[in-house]
C-alpha cells in the first residue's frame, strides 16, 4: 500500500499532468460544500420559477375580462375587441400563447407590454432601480432599529428597555402598512413638514433629494419588519444565554455579559435572522407595490397594479419572475453566508 | 412493518432545571400567566359583542345613506357618538358594520385554511416520499410567490366583493397552514404512541383523525388566531385600494381610503377607524401569544 503512496496511482495524471491537474481541481470544487449548496439551490430554483409563471398565467386567463376589452375600455364594440384579440393572440388557447411567452422567455426575450407596447425588459430596467433602493433602504432601516434594540433588550430580560420594546414591537406589528403611511405623512408631512409625502427624485439628479423622497416609504416598510426582527432576535439571544454551553465557557473565562451578548450569542442568532429575511422577502416585495402606491413612486409594484388591472400578462409575468428570482437568488445568498458566519457549516458539517 | 425507532425509547432529556445557569438573569421567564389571555380576550369579547349583537340590541342609526344635512359633525354630537363623515354617514354605526365585515372575513379565511391547509399538511407529513415532496413543491411556488399578487389579480378579476376577497386571502392561509401542520406532524410521527398505534394495527386514518390531528390542532388554533390579525389588515388594506369592500358598503380600509383625501382638515375621518384597526389587531396578536405562551406550543 505504500508503494500507491510513492507512485501515483492516477496514470492519467502520470502521464498528461495538465488534465490530472484540472480534474483534481475541478474535484476540489465539486466537493466544495458551498457549490454543492449552490448548485442544488439552482436546480430547486427551475421548477419554482417555472410554476410561479405557470401558476400567474393561469390565473390571468381563468379570471373574466381580457386585455383587449381592459385596454379599449367600455366604449369599445364587438367587432373592435375580436380585432383587437386577434392582433394580440388572445383568441388563442391559454397553453399556446403560454408556450410562446415560455420560449421565448428562456432565450431571454421577455416580450412587449400589451397595453404600451415597449419592451417588457425596458421597462423593468426602468422601473427596478427604484423598487431596489426602496427595498435596500428599508432593509438599512430594519438592520439599524433591530439590531441594537434586541441586544439592548437581551441584556436584562424583563428590564425597563426590555418591557417597552415588547410594547412597541407588538404596535409596530399590529399596524397596517397603509395606515402607519398615512400617519407618518400626517405627521412629517402635513403637521410638521419636513420630508415629502409623495413623488421621486432620481439618484442621479439629487442624491440628497432622491433620499428625502425615500425616506417615509422605507420607513412605512421598515419600522413593522424591525419590530418583527426585534423580538425574533430577542428571543433567540435569550435561548442561546439560557442554555448554550459555550455561554459557560465564555463566562468561565470571565467575559461580562455585554461581550458575550455581542460576541458569541449575537453571531450565532444572526444566522436564523438572516434566514428569515430572506424568507421574508417575497412578503416584502408585496409591500412594495403597497407603499409604492400610497407615495406614488414609479417603482416596480406600481407598475404591477397597472399591469394587473390591464391584464397585460407579458408586463404581469415579467414582474412576477423578477420578484421570484429574486427571492430563490438572495435565499442562495443567505445560505451562502452561513458558511461565513458559522465555521460549523463551512467545515462541511452543513445542516442544509 | 413499522421500523422501531433507533433512539433509546427512555432517554433522560435534557431540561432548563438540568441545564448550566451561567447568568441568574437569564433565569427569568416571562410569566405564562393568565392575564395576557384574559386582558386581549375580553377586548376580542367586546369587540365581537359591539360589531355582532349591539346593533340588534339597541337602534344605532343606519350605515348608510345618512342625510348629508347632517355631514361632518365633530365626534360627540347627539346621536352620532362619533359624529358623521363627508356624506352624513353615522361613523360608529359604519365602525360597527365595518368590524362585522372585518371579523367575517378573517374567519372564514382561517377556517378554510385551517380544514384545507391543516388537512393537506397532515397528510404530506404523514405519508412522506414522493406524494409529501409533490405538495411541498406546490407549497414552494405559492411561498416564493408574493401572495399579494394573485390576491390582487384574482380580486380584480371576480370583481370586489365580500366573497371574492374570502376567495382571494385564502391564496395566503391555506399554503400557511399546510406548512406549519406538515412541521408538527413530522415531529408527531417520531413519537411512541403514533409508532404504538400503528403496531397495534389501527389504520392511516384512524392514527391521523385519532392522534395526529387532536396533537396539531392546539398549535394550528393558535397560528389560526395570530393569523386573523393579519388577515384583517389584509382585507382592510385591500378595501383600501378599492379592491375589497366597495362603498359606500362599510369597511375600515375603505373608510380609511374615503377619509385619506380630507385627512388634514378632518384627521377623526382616518384616526377613528386607524384606531379600532389597531386596537383589534393587538388585541388577537396579544390573545394569539398568550395562548401560544399557555399551551406551550412553538413558533
Amino acid at each position: 500500500m505504500s508503494s500507491s503512496v510513492a507512485a501515483p496511482a492516477d496514470p492519467v495524471g502520470a502521464v498528461l499532468p495538465e488534465a490530472g491537474a484540472r480534474r483534481s481541481r475541478w474535484s476540489a470544487l465539486s466537493s466544495s460544500p458551498s457549490l454543492r449548496v449552490i448548485g442544488k439551490r439552482l436546480l430547486i430554483a427551475i421548477p419554482v420559477l417555472w410554476g410561479v409563471t405557470f401558476t400567474t398565467f393561469l390565473v390571468l386567463n381563468m379570471l373574466p375580462g381580457d386585455a383587449a376589452s381592459a385596454l379599449l375600455g367600455i366604449n369599445a364594440t364587438h367587432a373592435e375587441i375580436q380585432a383587437l384579440s386577434r392582433k394580440l393572440h388572445l383568441n388563442e388557447p391559454v397553453l399556446v400563447r403560454y408556450w410562446r411567452w415560455l420560449s421565448a422567455a428562456v432565450r431571454g426575450n421577455l416580450g412587449t407590454s400589451l397595453a404600451s407596447g415597449q419592451s417588457v425588459s425596458s421597462i423593468l430596467a426602468h422601473r427596478l432601480p427604484v423598487t431596489f433602493e426602496l427595498v435596500a433602504y428599508a432593509i438599512v432601516i430594519t438592520l439599524v432599529v433591530s439590531l441594537p434594540a434586541a441586544i439592548l433588550a437581551a441584556r436584562r430580560p424583563g428590564g425597563v428597555f426590555d418591557r417597552l420594546s415588547m410594547v412597541v414591537s407588538m404596535s409596530g406589528l399590529s399596524i397596517a402598512q397603509f395606515v402607519l403611511a398615512l400617519l407618518l405623512i400626517l405627521l412629517l408631512a402635513v403637521t410638521f413638514p419636513i420630508l415629502p409625502a409623495a413623488g421621486w427624485v432620481p439618484f442621479t439628479q439629487s442624491v440628497g433629494g432622491n433620499l428625502k423622497h425615500l425616506t417615509l416609504p422605507a420607513l412605512t416598510i421598515g419600522f413593522p419588519l424591525a419590530c418583527f426582527y426585534t423580538r425574533l432576535l430577542r428571543a433567540d439571544l435569550l435561548e442561546q444565554m439560557r442554555s448554550e454551553d459555550y455561554i459557560v465557557t465564555a463566562r468561565a473565562k470571565g467575559l461580562g455579559t455585554w461581550r458575550i451578548l455581542t460576541r458569541h450569542a449575537l453571531r450565532n442568532s444572526v444566522v436564523g435572522l438572516l434566514t428569515v429575511i430572506g424568507l421574508n422577502l417575497a412578503t416584502l416585495l408585496g409591500y412594495t407595490v403597497i407603499v409604492e402606491e400610497i407615495f406614488s413612486l414609479p417603482g416596480i409594484g406600481q407598475e404591477l397594479l397597472t399591469a394587473i388591472g390591464d391584464r397585460d400578462a407579458p408586463l404581469v409575468e415579467g414582474i412576477v419572475l423578477v420578484f421570484a428570482a429574486a427571492v430563490v437568488l438572495v435565499n442562495l445568498v443567505t445560505d451562502l453566508t452561513y458558511g461565513v458566519l458559522d465555521p460549523r457549516i463551512r467545515h462541511g458539517r452543513s445542516p442544509i | 412493518m413499522a421500523v422501531l425507532p433507533s433512539e433509546p425509547i427512555l432517554s433522560v432529556k435534557e431540561t432548563d432545571e438540568l441545564a448550566p445557569a451561567a447568568f441568574e438573569s437569564y433565569r427569568w421567564r416571562p410569566r405564562a400567566g393568565s392575564l395576557g389571555v384574559w386582558i386581549p380576550g375580553l377586548v376580542v369579547l367586546a369587540l365581537l359583542f359591539a360589531c355582532f349583537l349591539w346593533p340588534l340590541i339597541y337602534k344605532i342609526p343606519s350605515p348608510v345613506r345618512g342625510s348629508i344635512l347632517e355631514s361632518n359633525l365633530p365626534i360627540g354630537s347627539p346621536g352620532h357618538i362619533l359624529g358623521t363623515d363627508t356624506v352624513g354617514d353615522d361613523i360608529m354605526s359604519r365602525i360597527l358594520y365595518g368590524g362585522r365585515v372585518s371579523f367575517e372575513v378573517a374567519a372564514a379565511v382561517q377556517a378554510i385554511g385551517l380544514v384545507l391547509g391543516g388537512l393537506v399538511g397532515i397528510f404530506a407529513g404523514f405519508v412522506g416520499g414522493v406524494r409529501e415532496a409533490f405538495v411541498m413543491r406546490i407549497l414552494d411556488v405559492l411561498i416564493a410567490f408574493p401572495a399579494i399578487v394573485l390576491v390582487l389579480a384574482i380580486v380584480d378579476g371576480l370583481g370586489a366583493s365580500e366573497l371574492h376577497v374570502i376567495w382571494g386571502l385564502c391564496v395566503f392561509s391555506v399554503p400557511a397552514f399546510a406548512r406549519v401542520s406538515r412541521a408538527a406532524t413530522l415531529r408527531l410521527r417520531e413519537q411512541t404512541f403514533v409508532l404504538a398505534a400503528g403496531l397495534s394495527g389501527s389504520k392511516r386514518t384512524r392514527i391521523i383523525f385519532k392522534h395526529v390531528v387532536p396533537n396539531v390542532l392546539p398549535q394550528l388554533i393558535t397560528f389560526a388566531l395570530l393569523g386573523s390579525g393579519v388577515v384583517i389588515i389584509l382585507e382592510a388594506t385591500l378595501s383600501f385600494f378599492g379592491y375589497g369592500i366597495p362603498l359606500p358598503g362599510p369597511s375600515w380600509g375603505n373608510m380609511i381610503a374615503q377619509g385619506a383625501a380630507l385627512m388634514s382638515v378632518y384627521p377623526r375621518l382616518v384616526l377613528v377607524p386607524s384606531a379600532f384597526l389597531f386596537v383589534t389587531v393587538v388585541a388577537l396578536n396579544s390573545l394569539g401569544d398568550g395562548l401560544r405562551a399557555r399551551w406551550g406550543v412553538e413558533r
